[in-house]
């Protein structure tokens, strides 16, 4: 079908003025309507036959926003991806309107997404429980997955989400995050879409009394991706961590618009960036920090910092602060730059090509996002990942 | 091992390096003194490759071959090493992993097949162990963190484990303390050989107390003003450089 124009944004709307939408309206934004066998076989060659190490025992594959029981791995039912009662994916009965149950611009996409989902994968960890649990994401042709993630009272979800595709696809994720009293998401995303392929989501969290949320998120390949991130810091003592690197190559573009409510008492946020734009590639991330009059005592940090290593690369970073109180402790800065030429003549000075060098340098510049992974398995399929554009990654893993 | 004549230089429109004429045979260590802005770093940059450092005449062979022609890595692979008066810090990468590049791009100039891993932190525990360090120092990052007296400690490391032709130490023993003064020295010393040549940039006759030069050489105002035995160190000790500089002057 062909989505009115109205309901989707253009880079005129603020926080979309360096969004990758031209020409979306012309996209085919309708989903499949079933699996075909095509498409597992597909899937299974985007997945690869082994697990890697250090695996996550558990994993649920969504291909174009539907479940795929077959490419599960553990303990998962065949019916409806059961893992435990809390796991499950539920079919979409009747698709919303478009727009219907949007009220801002920034919700657009998650209000495409409600139109066309055809299911959602709900996790729901139970009060003191933990999980662990791998999502990936196919993007075929066209998807619109649709998450839900609700942990109770001091409950624990650690959640590896891969995005991948095929060249070509379209995907438009919604993924919503509720987290109870001392709940803890560590939640691990690796977008890389394949090459021509465009990402678009909406993710919406709230996080509730003394929860934490951590979330580390490495983006890239590619044409073009578009994040919006909206979350809600609504109980006291409520405390963000949200880290993000961006690799940009060839005429990419990369957005995001990230807004934090602090909203409660003793709220905190810790955020970091970290972009690299390569070759015509442009990256853009706009962090915009709200603290409200009900946040006394709120602290948010926040560090952007850019890499241009192209001659017509292109990065816009905007830090924003909106305060609505004397009693915060907020800090931001964003740093636009090129490699540091002292280091590199440094790594020549050692004889390492200037391939490997810059590599080296460059991995180093995000680096910080991957280690704050606390799990070193994690880590290691990070640098994996991003071993085909950055050698660096494996090179500079330790050897002791 | 190396050979300087008639070399000329200039740091975008600053002429910094006005006729070097020096020669540093095999087996040989030669010291390099002279005063603050006198072009002693300059002539370290300048060899090593840094780029911005501009040869405006002149010729430099380093084991036969012409230094000037290569790229500041090929420079390093052919086994010349630059001991930085200021390292760099280079958070996210592992000083191990670099030891290791750096050793295996020097061992691949050669034709030697890459290090064993096993084989490669055998050596490495062993240089760090003569140059005091503590093993921790390998999972960090480059020079991250670490003191000044360290920084130059790592630098020692790196040149131990990668035993160049001809090392250049610029200012080594800046801000380093008597002992650890006397580790770096012990490092140093530890590379001397017959087919090795070392080349020391200093301020003061403190290094040299511990690493005997065969030369030593003034430069300053971008040349070489006065060569001579050790000696002429403790003359320069004891007189300072303004006899010599006047003396050029007249």
């Amino acid at each position: 079908m062909i989505v009115p124009a109205p309901v989707l944004p253009t880079t005129r709307d603020e926080n979309w003025k360096h969004a990758p939408l031209r020409g979306i309206e012309r996209l085919r934004w309708a989903p499949p309507t079933a699996l075909t066998q095509e498409a597992r076989l597909a899937a299974t060659a985007l997945l690869g036959d082994d697990p890697p190490q250090g695996a996550i025992s558990t994993r649920i594959v969504l291909i174009d926003g539907l479940h795929c029981p077959d490419l599960a791995r553990g303990p998962v039912g065949g019916d409806a991806a059961g893992v435990g009662p809390g796991v499950a994916f539920h079919a979409t009965d009747a698709p919303a309107q478009p727009g219907a149950a949007t009220v801002s611009i920034d919700l657009a996409f998650a209000g495409l997404n409600r139109h066309h989902r055809q299911g959602e994968l709900r996790i729901r960890v139970p009060d003191g429980e933990t999980l662990e649990l791998e999502v990936v994401c196919i993007a075929l042709s066209c998807g619109h997955p649709a998450l839900r993630i609700d942990l109770g009272a001091r409950a624990t979800l650690r959640l590896f989400e891969r995005h991948i595709g095929a060249t070509g696809s379209l995907a438009n994720l919604a993924l919503s995050v509720q987290l109870g009293h001392g709940a803890r998401l560590e939640h691990a995303r690796l977008l890389q879409p394949a090459d021509g392929a465009r990402h678009f989501e909406t993710l919406e969290a709230v996080v509730g009394a003394d929860a934490q949320h951590r979330m580390i998120q490495v983006t890239s390949g590619a044409a073009a991706t578009r994040s919006t991130a909206l979350v809600a810091l609504e109980g006291a003592g409520a405390d963000l961590g949200w880290h993000t690197a961006v690799l940009g190559a060839g005429t990419q573009t990369h957005d995001a618009y990230v807004r934090v409510t602090h909203d409660a008492p003793a709220v905190r946020t810790e955020q970091g960036f970290r972009g690299i734009a390569a070759d015509r590639s442009r990256i853009a991330f706009n962090g915009h920090m709200r603290v409200t009059a009900r946040a006394p005592g709120a602290h948010s940090a926040q560090t952007l910092r850019g890499l241009t290593a192209g001659a017509a690369a292109e990065i816009d970073l905007r830090p924003q602060l909106e305060i609505d109180i004397d009693d915060v402790r907020a800090s931001h800065g964003a740093t636009i730059g090129k490699l540091d030429a002292d280091m590199l003549f440094y790594l020549l000075s050692r004889g390492l090509d200037p391939a490997t060098a810059d590599s080296l340098l460059k991995w180093a510049f995000i680096a910080d996002v991957i280690a704050r992974l606390s799990d070193p398995a994690w880590r290691s399929r990070f640098e994996d990942a991003l071993a085909p554009l950055l050698p660096g990654a494996h090179a500079a893993r330790s050897l002791t | 091992m190396l050979e300087i004549k008639d070399l000329h230089a200039r740091v975008g429109d600053r002429k910094v390096l006005d006729g070097i004429n020096l020669q540093v045979p095999n087996g040989e260590v030669h010291a390099i003194m002279g005063p603050n802005g006198s072009g002693k770093s300059t002539l370290a940059y300048v060899l090593a490759g840094r780029p911005g450092y501009e040869v405006t005449g002149g010729s430099v062979l380093f084991r036969g071959q012409d230094l000037l022609a290569l790229a500041p890595e090929e420079r390093a692979q052919a086994g010349l090493f630059l001991g930085f008066q200021y390292p760099v810090e280079i958070p996210g990468v592992n000083n191990v992993y670099l030891l290791k590049a750096a050793l295996n791009a020097a061992r691949k100039h050669r034709g030697l097949p890459e290090v064993d891993a096993f084989e490669f932190l055998q050596l490495v525990r062993g240089k760090m162990k003569l140059m005091q360090m503590d093993e921790a120092f390998l999972s960090r990052g480059v020079n991250e963190g670490f003191s000044g007296g360290e920084k130059k400690r790592n630098e020692i490391l790196q040149m131990l484990v990668l035993e160049p032709a001809l090392a250049l130490l610029d200012e080594t023993d800046s801000g380093l303390d008597i002992d650890a003064l006397k580790v770096v020295a012990q490092g140093v010393n530890t590379l001397r050989a017959p087919d090795r040549a070392i080349v020391l940039v200093t301020h003061y006759q403190r290094l040299l107390d511990h690493i005997r030069p065969d030369r030593v050489h003034v430069l300053a105002r971008g040349r070489i003003l006065r060569s001579g035995g050790p000696e002429l160190a403790l003359e320069l000790e004891a007189r300072g450089y303004d006899w010599l500089l006047a003396g050029e002057t007249a």
